[in-house]
């Protein structure tokens, strides 16, 4: 690789920041993994090549069923849609997200109304209030 | 009026009847005939009341209201062949005498010239809704869907009840254009108050309003394509035209009461608009939407000037059509699919092409583009709710732009993207489902040149 300008070399002009995790092939640890990375990777990839046995089972299954399902994806659209009041917990985190989003607003806007009426009022009643697009 | 109310009625011994291989066409084209009958109510000859009845009248309001609901009607029935294919012929039957049971108790709500007929037929429309979720949804959580839609219902009426009574016996009368020319009867006082909050509270519940919205993500999602389209366009303008009904009644009460409404229908607009950008379900996106769109429609209620009830017409029934035919087009996408997970129902322009048209005009109406119908009820909206208060604006301009991002993300989502690799085939789209787009879309376009007859003035 060519040095870059001030005489960098690219693994030190790149490292990972806050936008762009570092790429495999750029970390010197993806070479020499240890043991416990190898025996982590070695099931991760049995877990995979099992749900891709599944799949392709049915894809290739001369009966295939009209839609095949993913269960990862059925329990999650499940967790997102119908598991969300049972799993539910007043804790100060969500206590404080309604008053701040549920509660809090609609007091703010019920005084904003208020306030913006009333002035609207007391100017209608002094006779100072203007109609410039009046038609009369 | 009888015109209508008995053939509706007869529409019931006709689908009981009508032999296999006619039921749909006789159904179908007997509502249809019912539709085109009902479009004379939009001659703006006899207005401003027209009392066609001793019970019944309609006037600019009601009008419009009646005419989509019977256009709605073989529009629902299409949308229904599909999935009840496979039913055995008296389960046919029995769908199309619950659709057809509610009709006339729809049209007596919309045109009911009596407060208490109003209410019966108000709370008549709930059972065989109820029916239709509870016995044709798919999902097994159309139990409880049910159960929140009866009871959030009951709940909030029988107030209403207790108070409509309360008046019948205070004025003697519940004649609605009687009861223009009778004093305000309601005070600042408690019991003044109470009455108020109850005559409005079934109505906000059925519109919905923002904090008493939580049964409809639920019956909308789990009922079938016609109870769907029958909750999103026509039962909560049930609730519009309630507000807009008993505020008369309300006298010097709504300078107070408006207040909280008003800030949870604005901010509610706001909130539900947000939750629909994160949504994975496709049906709950567009329920969510119609609390966003409702909630205008109760602001705009509550303020009660003329181009706000103006915009509220015109809303409800753009609403209406537009939300029932993002209904048609999630069920089309869920018969193909089974699932309406909005991940797995990617990519579908390059895959039903003509599909991806009619979802084009529906999301382009969804999000009020001029110059449709909805943008008209937007914009009169927004602009009488600055006039009545200056902060408005910010919440309805910030919905409006939300709204629009939505919109957006679900035509993104559903016609875009890389396609569903689980599914192999699907269905071209037929000619059922593009007759019934086309039938969704046509009143819109036309309407579009003649808004008068939607906007609720002479």
């Amino acid at each position: 690789m060519a040095a870059g300008a001030g005489g960098r070399s690219a693994a030190e002009a790149y490292r990972p920041n806050r936008y762009v995790s570092l790429p495999a092939e750029l970390d010197p640890a993806a070479y020499d993994a240890s043991p416990e990375k190898r025996r982590a990777e070695a099931e991760r990839l049995a877990i995979r090549s099992q749900l891709k046995r599944q799949y392709q089972l049915q894809l290739n299954d001369p009966h295939r069923p009209a839609v095949i399902e993913d269960p990862a994806l059925i329990r999650w659209a499940y967790a997102r849609t119908q598991n969300v009041y049972p799993t539910f917990r007043p804790t100060p985190k969500t206590s404080f997200l309604g008053a701040v989003f549920a509660i809090g607003p609609i007091l703010f806007w019920i005084s904003v109304f208020k306030a913006d009426r009333d002035r609207k009022e007391k100017l209608i009643k002094e006779g100072k209030y203007k109609r410039p697009l009046s038609l009369f | 009026m009888l015109k209508i109310i008995i053939p509706t009625i007869m529409l019931l011994p006709t689908a009981l009847l009508s032999p296999k291989a006619s039921l749909w066409t006789n159904t179908t084209t007997y509502s249809l005939l019912i539709a085109t009958i009902s479009l004379q109510w939009l001659n703006p000859t006899y207005f401003p009341h027209k009392n066609m009845t001793p019970w019944t009248g309609i006037d600019q309001i009601s009008a419009p209201l009646l005419v989509l609901s019977c256009w709605l009607l073989p529009l629902m029935l299409l949308a229904s062949q599909n999935h009840l294919q496979q039913e055995p012929l008296v389960r046919k039957r029995t769908f199309i005498v619950t659709l057809t049971t509610i009709q006339p108790f729809i049209i007596l709500a919309f045109s009911a010239t009596e407060l208490t007929l109003f209410y019966i037929s108000f709370e008549a429309t709930l059972i065989p809704t109820l029916i239709l979720i509870t016995r044709w949804g798919n999902q097994p959580e159309r139990l409880s869907a049910g159960i929140y839609l009866l009871f959030y219902t009951l709940i909030s009426s029988l107030p209403l009840l207790v108070t409509i009574l309360h008046l019948h016996t205070q004025i003697g009368t519940l004649h609605m254009p009687t009861l223009e020319l009778t004093h305000p009867l309601l005070t600042h006082s408690w019991t003044g108050t109470l009455s108020g909050l109850a005559l409005l509270m079934a109505f906000m519940v059925k519109a919905p309003l923002y904090g008493l919205h939580l049964w409809l993500p639920k019956a909308h999602v789990e009922a079938p394509i016609a109870g769907s389209m029958l909750l999103a366009a026509l039962l909560l303008k049930l609730g519009g035209y309630g507000i807009m009904r008993v505020t008369l009644l309300m006298g010097p009460l709504t300078d107070r009461l408006s207040y909280p409404f008003l800030a949870l229908a604005l901010w509610g607009a706001l909130m539900t608009s947000s939750i629909c950008l994160r949504q994975t379900d496709l049906k709950s996106l567009i329920a969510y939407s119609s609390v966003s769109h409702m909630g205008l429609v109760i602001a705009a209620s509550m303020i009660q000037t003329d181009w706000s009830f103006s915009g509220a017409m015109i809303l409800m029934i753009s609403h209406g059509l537009t939300s029932s035919m993002l209904f048609c087009l999630a069920n089309t996408n869920y018969e193909r699919t089974h699932s309406r997970i909005l991940l797995l129902t990617r990519g579908l322009q390059p895959l039903l092409p003509l599909m991806s048209v009619w979802w084009l005009l529906a999301n382009l109406t969804n999000m009020a583009l001029p110059p449709t119908t909805n943008l008209m009820a937007e914009l009169t909206i927004m602009i009488a709710l600055f006039n009545w208060s200056t902060p408005t604006i910010i919440l309805t301009g910030l919905a409006t732009l939300l709204t629009a991002s939505y919109t957006l993300f679900m035509l993104s989502m559903t016609q875009r993207g890389t396609l569903p690799t689980h599914l192999t085939s699907i269905h071209n789209s037929n000619t059922r489902e593009h007759l019934l787009m086309t039938l969704h879309i046509f009143p819109m376009l036309l309407l579009m040149l003649k808004p008068e007859l939607i906007s609720g003035v002479i």
